[in-house]
């Protein structure tokens, strides 16, 4: 279909809040010269087309939601977010419209804003989302706590006592999931609920009680296969649900009486016809076949349904192959996200996206008649639909004017900008033919073209933010790309983007924490923007006691703040000890980046955002499948025994550093603690062990040529046993003490408060090599704390082990060995290590008193286990 | 927010605890002035707004941190608070749970342990605090009335576990120790509260008795749905001695009635059904109950004028009373369901049990006069407050109400008017109908399966036909019988396909209705045909009904008579003797429940003289044994 020329009349400009006008909320309805509009906010505007001015404001106690005006009883109804129903007569309406004309020309603002009377308020109910109202009845939809309730009452007149007369039924609706970010009490939902008012043909529907404005007659066969023989014998309208949840359900309006206000029951009352899996955003029912020339009311025969990302649903009476009527569902996707729509009789849909207002003609399936089908029979509906563009964009709400002209259609439009506009469709002649032009036609023609700029130029820049937005997104990922391949590529040297981490004590207030500080330095010649992030994962130990269990992870994230070539951020974090006192060593910090896609890319890929829109800030759904972004990892550190371990005592051994007090408490608490710890020293329990108890001590020996030819150069100067030792403690923050005093021995303080005793010395073994002795150098763990000894063990080790590799890989070959001795070594090991699983069997099955014996055992062959048998080389 | 106060004292408080105190007290007899206050809107808007101070109140005294001499008071406030809502509100819901858990962890806050985790819910709060608040002696009044209100959230939600826990830590009774509610209720009394305590709503010792009642109540109607009826009598009794408004006490009474009813007391449940129906406005239950005590009694006079007073009483819109600000046993029952026996349904539910029962006992006039009636009150839109539901779910779907009031109009003699009803079902649905001349030329096409329709078009088609037998129009008659034999033999769905969804299609179309409707329909045009003296077109219908449905004797009798006519008599003899060694069989009674309207049709087809024309045949027979 060619595009259709529409003829924009802006009428008036509401003033709309920064960013345009949310959809779903805001609300448009043409009754006669009349135009009832609200924006979403607490205001109702009365404009009169034939004097083109506003004529009055009402003003609500909250955001207004919906309105319906009942031409018969001459009462626009008002729902009022939180506050219910208000009914204001139309009448009314128009007699302070004439009272104000004449006196307040001269006023400003020019038009009265009329605060409503609280009294108006036909139905207080704070839960309210939707309505419709019928001529005796008001439906309305409730949002329970957990269900959508569906409502109906003797609907109230303007002129009489505008209470309600009473709930004559009331039926629950399928169960809701409540929108996150509301936990406990249900929100708004973003898209509110929609009701549409279906009624079966038949003269009691079309002048009976139940004909609404909002309301359809369907044609028979539709109604009776829809919602089935019932109510098409009782001729009961029935009203179509639609919920943000993509479901339209069905509730047949005379059989929701119920007994007793009891609500009933939603098996027998709800009938749910299909589900969007996107929130409904209009029902509606057209024709779609040709009228036959004698029938005067058009009934409807299509119900359809829009989603937000623009999925239809149509639905038709059809036959199939048996001949019987069958319905006939047919499901289209047409550009999302649609803010709204409106349909005519004539078989077209007009929807609105922020970019564009569409025209789909569901009608045009008569165009390729399936000539099989026989005459009479109706036709189906057409395969595809091909959505034409009117040429206005970001549409917010939308009705058919009911004042059409010859042949065309008139929709009363409200733009996001808050402007009031009809667009008129000259549906009959599609290829305007040229006029003579007469003065009148002149003037009429300029205007047309004037608003025809406006509306153009409007587009315009939505369309040109949309493209800077994708601009922006495009070179965002350009350098996202470059950084990612600088970080990737397996060149040599250092890498372009590094992130180093060192160790720290933080004492902060009474308690002391070790710290990791990471340093991220970004030396390659790109900027690390929106979008980046800096994620350092910290993995600490399993506790010894719950050994099964995984580690516990904690990820750190820091968004990157514009670190462009040559900067540098540093985060500091916290390791410990936690609140009990007990540091977990080794702790595995890792860094990586990461680029979140979603962030970056998300809002240019969905056309929805191409135009700043408060209530479209989710991004659809398939755009990024499976991943949201890229990770590159940066570097990886184990901060181990060696790292945490303090110096600052050194010169003042063996008593109590100003160490960590344990869980941080109150002030008052630590103080008396810190008095009766210095009171009574001996009493601790760990001091006693100190004192009674052997230490726990661990050894290993590793050949002195080989620790040589692993710490060079470096260490010249110094004997070996100073050397190693300023070796190992090399990454500890608080060895400077080691380092100026060249000791071969020091005493630290583990993070828990004990001490920790590293003793390096020289010695000879003989009975190893077959040519002589082999030179060693012993180091020796030695801690009060047998945990602490294990730690710092295992950290020693881990430097060995790292050491050897790398010697191993410069190609030095070690000396001949004895392998009688290395096999002796290997049995006794085996052996001992036998033994610790049958007792670590045993002690699971033990009763207390000899499982205390078995752990006595294992501790001796524990420290058999670790006796320095066995030399590095 | 600021209320005059004409009730409140001026002696100017001393201190912020008096001040609350104050507060409190002012805004209980504030929701006390609603409460007889008039217009409803007015004691409506009083009472809000005395809900809104006490949450002030409470905003205030919970934020400030947790303090033993303050408790008393907020947990006052809370009893308070949490009684005027749900009162308001007609019900208790999450949010009355999450107050009382506020209040309780401010209770754990002022005692030194570490409260319970959450996992324990609300039972491991009241647990921790019921054990360790001993001490707490001047809380224990008010914890009491917090916990009757917890009993009350958890009776009207089913958790009747914890509640039994809850009431036997409030009686200091060990677990183990009785299990049955309405003891543990029994023997729990509240410590009364001091003088100078501040005002409450209702006192614990009010709620404790209306939870007895209710809970009472509740479980007597449990054991009555399940069936162990002698401790339902026990418990309802318990309920009826309690304390209870009049309506609910109407409900007490006709509970009992049912269950003395079921235990086979009809007399006692009469006496009940009376006094129920002395007590009150609510009618409908009592009166639906006393018709089915009569029905079981036999009585068809009594049970169809009590019929017939439901159906007015219905009609009735009750005057809503306005409830108290208080928990009261209302607040405290289950809706109501259609299992419960308190439950009788609309007006036109009603409606059509009486006119089906008339049409079951033989009363067709009156049967006629309320299915018409029915159709009225279904049908007319005119008057929105008229509106009513069709019977639903459990009874017929609406064309089945429509084919019954048409049978009843047969069975009373009005034929006409049968047709009328018919023509009118059959134009109210017409567009879900095949359009018969198209599809005949679909069929000339070659297509050979043809559309389904619903039983109940056929079934109308039926009733036509018996309609024009009535007026003696023999061809009318005929033709409509084979327009529904039509239609009956025509391909049924093999899939059950959306089709026109009514949830009585499985009814109407279960297979042995199926099966009776077309011998029905076979029979009645057999019967045409002998009335027009075409024995041989008869016996053919007859022969097809013996084959289609081979359960109905009355086919096979039919049969029997018109071979006789046409002296086949090998035949007739072969089919006889199946005939006699079928009605020697113990006869099985009819255990399928056909649609009341089939029923009546099918009695009218019914041969008059069965037994003397097996007599008769008998004696007719040469020799009865030549084997």
């Amino acid at each position: 279909m060619a595009d259709l020329a529409a003829r924009v009349d802006y009428l008036a400009g509401f003033c709309c809040p920064l960013g345009g006008l949310p959809a779903g909320k805001a609300r448009v309805l043409g009754h006669g010269v009349e135009i009832f509009l609200s924006t979403g906010r607490e205001l109702v505007y009365v404009y009169d087309r034939e004097g083109r001015l506003l004529t009055a404001v009402y003003k609500f106690p909250g955001q207004v939601w919906h309105l319906e005006a009942l031409a018969l009883r001459r009462a626009l109804y008002v729902l009022c977010a939180r506050t219910g129903i208000y009914c204001l007569s139309l009448d009314q309406a128009s007699k302070s419209v004439n009272q104000n004309g004449g006196t307040d020309e001269e006023r400003e603002p020019p038009y009265p804003v009329i605060p409503v009377d609280p009294d108006t308020c036909v139905l207080p109910d704070a839960t309210l989302c939707a309505f419709t109202v019928l001529d005796s009845v008001l439906v309305t939809l409730a949002q329970g706590p957990t269900q959508w309730k569906v409502q109906l009452f003797e609907c109230p007149c303007p002129g009489e006592d505008p209470r309600p007369r009473g709930l004559i039924g009331e039926v629950e609706l399928s169960t809701y999931t409540p929108q996150a970010g509301s936990p406990g009490q249900p929100g708004a939902p973003r898209f509110p609920p929609v009701l549409c008012c279906v009624s079966p043909p038949g003269s009691g529907a079309l002048h009976g009680p139940f004909r609404g404005p909002g309301g359809f007659t369907l044609e028979g066969a539709l109604f009776g296969l829809l919602f089935g023989a019932d109510p098409s014998l009782l001729e009961s309208p029935v009203i179509v649900c639609g919920l943000p949840d993509g479901q339209l359900c069905s509730v047949v309006l005379k059989t929701l009486v119920t007994s007793q206000s009891a609500p009933g029951d939603p098996k027998a009352l709800v009938k749910i016809l299909h589900h969007l899996e996107e929130p409904v955003i209009f029902i509606g029912a057209l024709r779609t076949e040709p009228l036959a020339e004698d029938v005067e009311d058009p009934y409807s025969d299509c119900l359809v349904a829009l989603g937000h990302h623009g999925r239809t649903l149509a639905i038709k009476a059809s036959c199939n192959e048996a001949g019987n009527l069958v319905p006939e569902l047919r499901e289209y996707c047409l550009p999302g996200p649609v803010l709204c729509a409106a349909c005519c009789r004539d078989g077209r849909v007009y929807h609105s996206t922020p970019s564009n207002l569409c025209v789909v003609d569901l009608a045009q399936g008569g165009a390729h008649k399936d000539p099989m089908q026989p005459d009479g029979g109706p036709r189906g509906l057409p395969s595809l639909l091909c959505p034409a563009s009117l040429s206005v964009c970001s549409v917010v709400t939308l009705c058919v004017s009911s004042s059409m002209a010859e042949g065309g259609v008139e929709l009363l439009a409200l733009s996001a900008k808050g402007r009031l506009m009809t667009c008129s469709l000259d549906l009959g002649s599609e290829t305007p033919r040229p006029t003579r032009v007469t003065a009148a036609n002149a003037g009429r023609k300029i205007k047309e073209l004037l608003c025809g700029i406006g509306t153009v130029s409007e587009r315009v820049s939505s369309l040109k933010k949309a493209v800077d937005q994708r601009n922006r997104a495009l070179t965002c990922l350009n350098e996202a790309m470059h950084v990612g391949c600088a970080l990737l590529s397996p060149q040599e040297g250092p890498r372009p983007i590094s992130c180093s981490i060192t160790t720290s004590w933080l004492r902060l207030g009474l308690r002391d924490l070790l710290t990791a500080n990471c340093l991220l330095d970004n030396s390659s010649g790109f900027r690390l923007d929106r979008g980046w992030t800096l994620c350092i994962q910290v993995l600490s130990s399993p506790h010894a006691s719950e050994l099964d269990s995984a580690s516990p992870a904690v990820t750190y994230t820091m968004p990157m703040d514009r670190l462009g070539p040559g900067g540098r951020q540093e985060v500091t974090l916290t390791l410990g000890p936690g609140e009990d006192g007990v540091l977990n060593l080794p702790v595995t910090v890792s860094c990586a980046l990461f680029y979140n896609l979603r962030e970056v890319v998300g809002g240019a890929l969905a056309p929805s955002d191409s135009f700043k829109d408060t209530s479209l800030d989710e991004c659809p759904p398939d755009v990024l499948p499976g991943q949201e972004g890229i990770c590159l990892p940066l570097s990886e550190h184990m901060v181990d025994m060696l790292h945490g371990l303090r110096f600052s005592g050194l010169s003042v051994p063996h008593t109590q550093a100003p160490g960590p007090l344990g869980p941080a408490s109150h002030p008052v608490n630590t103080f008396l603690a810190t008095c009766r710890r210095l009171d009574s020293e001996q009493a601790e329990p760990t001091s006693l062990r100190a004192k009674h108890l052997p230490p726990a001590v661990a050894a290993i020996r590793v050949s002195a040529e080989l620790l040589r030819a692993a710490l060079g150069d470096s260490y010249s100067g110094v004997s070996l046993c100073c050397a190693t030792l300023q070796w190992l403690l090399a990454e500890n923050a608080t060895a400077d003490v080691v380092r100026a005093q060249a000791l071969s021995s020091v005493q630290g303080v583990a993070p828990d408060g004990t001490d920790v005793q590293l003793t390096v010395h020289e010695l000879a073994v003989t009975d190893l090599c077959p040519e002589g002795p082999v030179q060693a150098v012993e180091i020796q763990v030695e801690s009060p704390s047998l945990a602490n000894m294990c730690m710092a063990h295992h950290a020693v080790i881990r430097r060995m082990q790292r050491m050897v590799l790398e010697q191993a890989a410069r190609g030095s070959n070690p000396p001949d060995v004895r392998m009688q001795y290395l096999h002796q070594i290997q049995a006794n090991h085996e052996m001992l290590l036998r033994e610790v699983q049958t007792l670590r069997d045993r002690l699971c099955t033990e009763d207390e008193a000899r499982s205390c014996a078995t752990a006595e055992r294992l501790l001796q062959v524990h420290r058999e286990l670790r006796s320095p048998s066995l030399l590095l080389l | 927010m600021s209320h005059q106060t004409p009730l409140g004292t001026s002696v100017p408080p001393a201190n912020c605890l008096d001040l609350w105190k104050e507060k409190n007290d002012q805004l209980v007899r504030q929701a006390k002035v609603a409460q007889d206050s008039h217009p409803p809107q007015r004691r409506q808007q009083l009472a809000q707004d005395a809900l809104e101070g006490l949450r002030g109140l409470l905003h205030c005294l919970q934020g400030l941190p947790a303090a033993v001499p303050v408790l008393p008071l907020e947990l006052t406030v809370i009893c308070n608070f949490i009684t005027l809502r749900a009162s308001l509100a007609q019900g208790f819901s999450e949010d009355q749970a999450q107050d009382i858990q506020r209040g309780l962890e401010r209770v754990l806050e002022t005692q030194e342990q570490p409260g319970p985790r959450l996992e324990h819910g609300l039972m491991g709060l009241w647990n921790s605090i019921l054990h360790a608040s001993s001490t707490l002696l001047e809380l224990l009044p008010v914890l009491h009335h917090l916990a009757g209100l917890q009993v009350a959230l958890w009776l009207s939600t089913d958790c009747l576990g914890d509640l039994t826990l809850l009431l036997q830590t409030l009686n200091g009774s060990q677990s183990g120790a009785s299990e049955d509610l309405l003891m543990l209720l029994k023997t729990w009394s509240p410590p009364t509260k001091e003088s100078d305590a501040p005002l409450t709503l209702q006192d614990a010792r009010g709620l404790r008795d209306v939870l007895l009642t209710a809970a009472a109540f509740r479980q007597g109607l449990q054991e009555l749905i399940t069936g162990s009826l002698q401790r339902a009598l026990s418990s309802l009794h318990e309920a009826a001695s309690g304390l209870c408004s009049r309506p609910v006490l109407v409900q007490v009474y006709t509970a009992l009635g049912t269950c003395l009813r079921k235990m086979g007391n009809p007399q006692r449940a009469l006496l009940y059904l009376v006094a129920a129906l002395k007590g009150g406005s609510n009618w409908g239950p009592p009166l639906l109950e006393a018709s089915r005590l009569y029905r079981q009694l036999g009585n068809t006079v009594a049970e169809l004028e009590s019929l017939e007073l439901l159906v007015e009483a219905l009609s009735v819109t009750p005057s809503s009373e306005v409830p108290p600000l208080l928990i009261e046993v209302e607040l405290l029952l289950p809706r109501p369901d259609p299992a419960s026996p308190l439950h009788c349904g609309t007006q036109s539910q009603v409606k059509h049990l009486l006119a089906s029962r008339c049409l079951q006992k033989g009363r067709a006039e009156d049967a006629a006069e309320h299915y018409l009636d029915l159709l009225a009150l279904l049908l007319d839109g005119s008057e929105p407050k008229k509106f009513s539901p069709p019977p639903c779910p459990p009874g017929p779907c609406m064309p089945e109400v429509f084919l019954e009031a048409a049978a009843a109009l047969i069975q009373a003699g009005r034929a006409q008017d049968a047709l009328t009803v018919c023509e009118e079902l059959l134009s109210r649905t017409s567009f879900l109908l095949p359009k018969m001349p198209w599809l005949w030329e679909d069929a000339r096409k070659g297509t050979k399966e043809s559309p389904h329709c619903p039983p109940w078009v056929s079934a109308t088609y039926l009733l036509q036909g018996q309609a024009w037998v009535q007026l003696g129009a023999q061809k009318e008659a005929i033709s409509e019988f084979s327009r529904c034999l039509e239609l009956l033999f025509q391909a049924t769905p093999k899939d059950k396909e959306q089709g026109p969804a009514s949830n009585c299609e499985q009814g109407c179309s279960s297979n042995v209705a199926l099966q009776q409707l077309r011998a029905a329909a076979l029979i009645s045009r057999g019967l045409e045909w002998v009335a027009s003296g075409q024995d041989a077109k008869a016996l053919q219908d007859f022969l097809l009904s013996v084959q289609v449905c081979p359960g109905n004797q009355d086919a096979s009798f039919h049969l029997l008579q018109t071979l006789r006519r046409l002296n086949r008599r090998d035949e007739a003899t072969a089919l006889w003797r199946r005939l006699e060694a079928q009605t020697k069989l113990p006869q099985e009674n009819a255990t399928w429940s056909l649609p009341l309207y089939l029923e009546t049709c099918l009695s009218w087809i019914h041969p008059p003289d069965r037994e003397t024309l097996l007599g008769e045949f008998q004696t007719s027979l040469p020799e009865p044994c030549d084997l």
